[in-house]
């Protein structure tokens, strides 16, 4: 076991935090955004759908997903920049759980 | 009996048969090779066997039925059970697997460092877990009822003999391959009728693309009709209750007890992230096809059934009506069914479509077995919260702490029958819809626990009392508007019961904060504790310094 500087440690916390900040206006605006605003927004179309039902039944459900790969692939380009070890994060986290 | 019977008892049987071979199978398996079957489940099954958890009656009986009938407004259930995942995979799951608890009332207890805090997160964990089962046995009802053409209740009575049978026998919980094998029988089973009725109506298989234009031609057929377009906003509720009632659900999602501990099986938090990430692909298959199928029985109804002499009525509609789910009166009396005369239940939409769209007999009968694979595999995961609440956190952590292993097993299995047969009663006469039971679950849970394990994980300052006052305050409110609203007809700016979760998660959080603050801060040992959630596995934090582990010999105590 080695120290590190907090510095360090804490700069991968923000790393991370900026990216789930980034995350959430996304989707905010393809959820949220879209309904406040779905009665102009109807009347466009897009793939014969009005454009607010189209977001509702499948955009919002698509970006969804797609931002949560992202983070899934964010997160582990960002944990091998702080050189962590998916291997030893097994074999830490295998003896930790603890059940009363 | 007729071939339909037949059919679909023999595809759920075999469906069945199926789960419970895998689950032999992996037993064995796992007494001779411990370690190997407790871990090394990938993180893309682990999103399969998440699915089959998350997808309930709820998503596959009464969601497109709910759609169907509320056109856009339904929508907020298809955004609103896939967006929590967000706050799922991004603000709590890896923090709670480094956390390393089994259970919520674990969590709760051990990061508040308090008995009453822990107690008060099983009773919440109980109430949600029920609620959320009384919709469970009213979908079983609805299958059943069907299958040997009988009312529905007493559907749900065999349901609840059947749930209770199978949740006190360990409710095949835990083999991640059994519920693998569930998401697949689920998801065939949905995607088959959609595709097939996207062939009969558009001549096209993929109906994500395909419905968009039946969409637009029902809105021109409502017109016609003189009722309000399919697709216009805001017709049976207002924008808020629309964005209250999504919010609900998102934040019921990063709270529901039975979910979360889906998470603590995984192994760190980098499978946690790509966990999240396969079971929202995994669930957004069926969430993306509900508005499609939703929109497909529309369009048959508008235009097959509707219109057509009352006398000629094909056979499918006098099984329907004997569930009591189904309404073909002629109200004006001259021989022919109007659309304004077809009162047709949310929970029937899925299971009776196939049938009018005339599927055949197999397709019927896979989307029984979908159904009941839904049910199940949910219940079983609500009752197993139910009795760990009770029997370990109550009944052991508060009543009796020298109760043998034999005795808490016991008191287990009882509380699930208990919980089952009570459920099941209030099932008889369901109070709502399932989509409308299963809402107010998820609007106990955000009210409840989304603030407490938000602001346990990401807030250190948060302690014993506020989240105490927050738990007690956030299911006051939520419960008092849920009746308020649904039998004082209270609401505030539109907002009805299924979105009460709004107000109960302000208030949770309002109250955790404010006591929180005005009493003495936690321990520093706790909020060292939850300063260390900041960073993965590999990292400690301990007394204002960050260890890195090169995982050679040490153990983390």
């Amino acid at each position: 076991m080695k120290k590190i500087e907090k510095e360090v440690a804490d700069r991968y916390f923000r790393e991370k935090n900026r990216n789930i900040i980034i995350y959430f206006i996304v989707w905010f605006i393809v959820s949220y955004g879209v309904v406040l605003f779905a009665e102009p927004l109807s009347h466009m179309t897009f793939l014969g759908f009005p454009f607010h039902y189209y977001m509702g039944a499948q955009g919002a459900v698509i970006t969804f997903i797609i931002l949560l790969f992202v983070n899934a692939k964010l997160g582990d380009n960002l944990d091998k920049k702080y050189g962590i070890d998916e291997s030893k994060n097994e074999q830490i986290s295998s003896g930790r759980a603890l059940d009363h | 009996m007729d071939v339909q019977f037949l059919v679909s008892l023999l595809i759920i049987l075999a469906t069945f048969a199926l789960y419970i071979g895998i689950a032999i199978f992996n037993t064995a398996k796992a007494t001779s090779d411990f370690y190997v079957a407790s871990r090394g489940v990938p993180p893309i099954f682990n999103g399969m066997a998440i699915g089959a958890d998350w997808m309930s009656a709820a998503s596959f009986i009464g969601m497109a039925g709910t759609i169907m009938l509320l056109g856009y407004d339904g929508l907020a259930y298809i955004m609103g059970w896939t967006g929590g995942y967000l706050f799922l995979t991004f603000l709590l799951a890896p923090q709670l697997r480094k956390y390393g608890r089994y259970t919520v009332p674990e969590f709760i207890g051990d990061r508040y460092d308090s008995h009453t805090a822990r107690v008060i997160a099983a009773i919440c964990t109980i109430i949600i877990s029920f609620t959320y089962s009384i919709g469970q046995l009213s979908g079983s009802g609805v299958v059943i009822g069907r299958l040997f053409e009988i009312d529905a209740k007493l559907g749900t009575m065999i349901g609840v003999v059947l749930i209770a049978f199978y949740s006190a026998m360990g409710g095949m919980k835990g083999i991640t391959w059994t519920q693998v094998a569930q998401y697949l029988v689920l998801i065939i089973a949905y995607l088959i009728p959609v595709i097939f009725m996207s062939l009969q109506i558009t001549g096209n298989p993929i109906p994500w693309i395909s419905y968009g234009d039946i969409v637009g031609k029902m809105g021109e057929i409502d017109r016609d009709l003189g009722i309000s377009e399919y697709f216009a906003p805001f017709t049976n509720g207002t924008k808020w209750q629309f964005i209250a009632l999504m919010f609900t659900l998102m934040a019921g999602t990063a709270g529901l007890p039975h979910v979360i501990v889906r998470f603590y099986t995984v192994s760190t938090m980098k499978a946690a992230r790509w966990s999240g990430a396969w079971a929202l692909l995994f669930i957004g298959l069926l969430y993306l096809s509900a508005p499609a199928y939703a929109a497909f029985s529309r369009f048959i109804l508008l235009t097959q059934i509707a219109g057509s002499q009352i006398s000629q009525l094909p056979a499918w509609t006098k099984s329907w009506v004997d569930t009591g789910k189904l309404q073909v009166a002629d109200g004006n009396g001259d021989g022919v069914l109007q659309w304004s005369e077809l009162v047709i239940s949310n929970d029937i939409v899925v299971m009776a479509t196939p049938e009018i769209a005339n599927l055949g007999v197999f397709v019927i009968g896979l989307v029984a077995a979908g159904a009941m694979a839904a049910a199940l595999s949910t219940a079983g995961g609500l009752m197993i919260s139910i009795s760990s609440a009770f029997a370990h956190d109550i009944y052991y952590r508060l009543m009796r702490p020298n109760a043998s292993d034999k005795q808490r097993l016991k008191v287990g299995r009882w509380s699930i029958v208990i919980a089952t047969l009570f459920a099941g009663l209030i099932a008889l006469n369901p109070p709502g819809v399932i989509t409308q039971i299963v809402a107010w679950a998820f609007a106990i849970a955000s009210g409840t626990f989304f603030p407490a394990l938000v602001l346990g994980v990401w807030w250190k300052r948060s302690n014993a009392k506020g989240v105490i006052t927050g738990l007690l305050v956030g299911l006051a409110v939520t419960l008092s508007y849920i009746f308020a609203a649904k039998y004082g007809g209270f609401t505030i700016l539109g907002i009805i019961d299924t979105g009460a979760g709004v107000f109960g998660a302000f208030a949770g959080f309002l109250a955790n904060v404010i006591v929180s603050l005005s009493t003495a801060a936690p321990s520093q040992k706790l909020q060292d504790e939850v300063i260390d959630l900041r960073y993965p596995e590999q990292m400690t934090y301990k007394d204002g310094e960050v260890w890195m582990h090169d995982g050679e010999t040490e153990t983390i105590k």
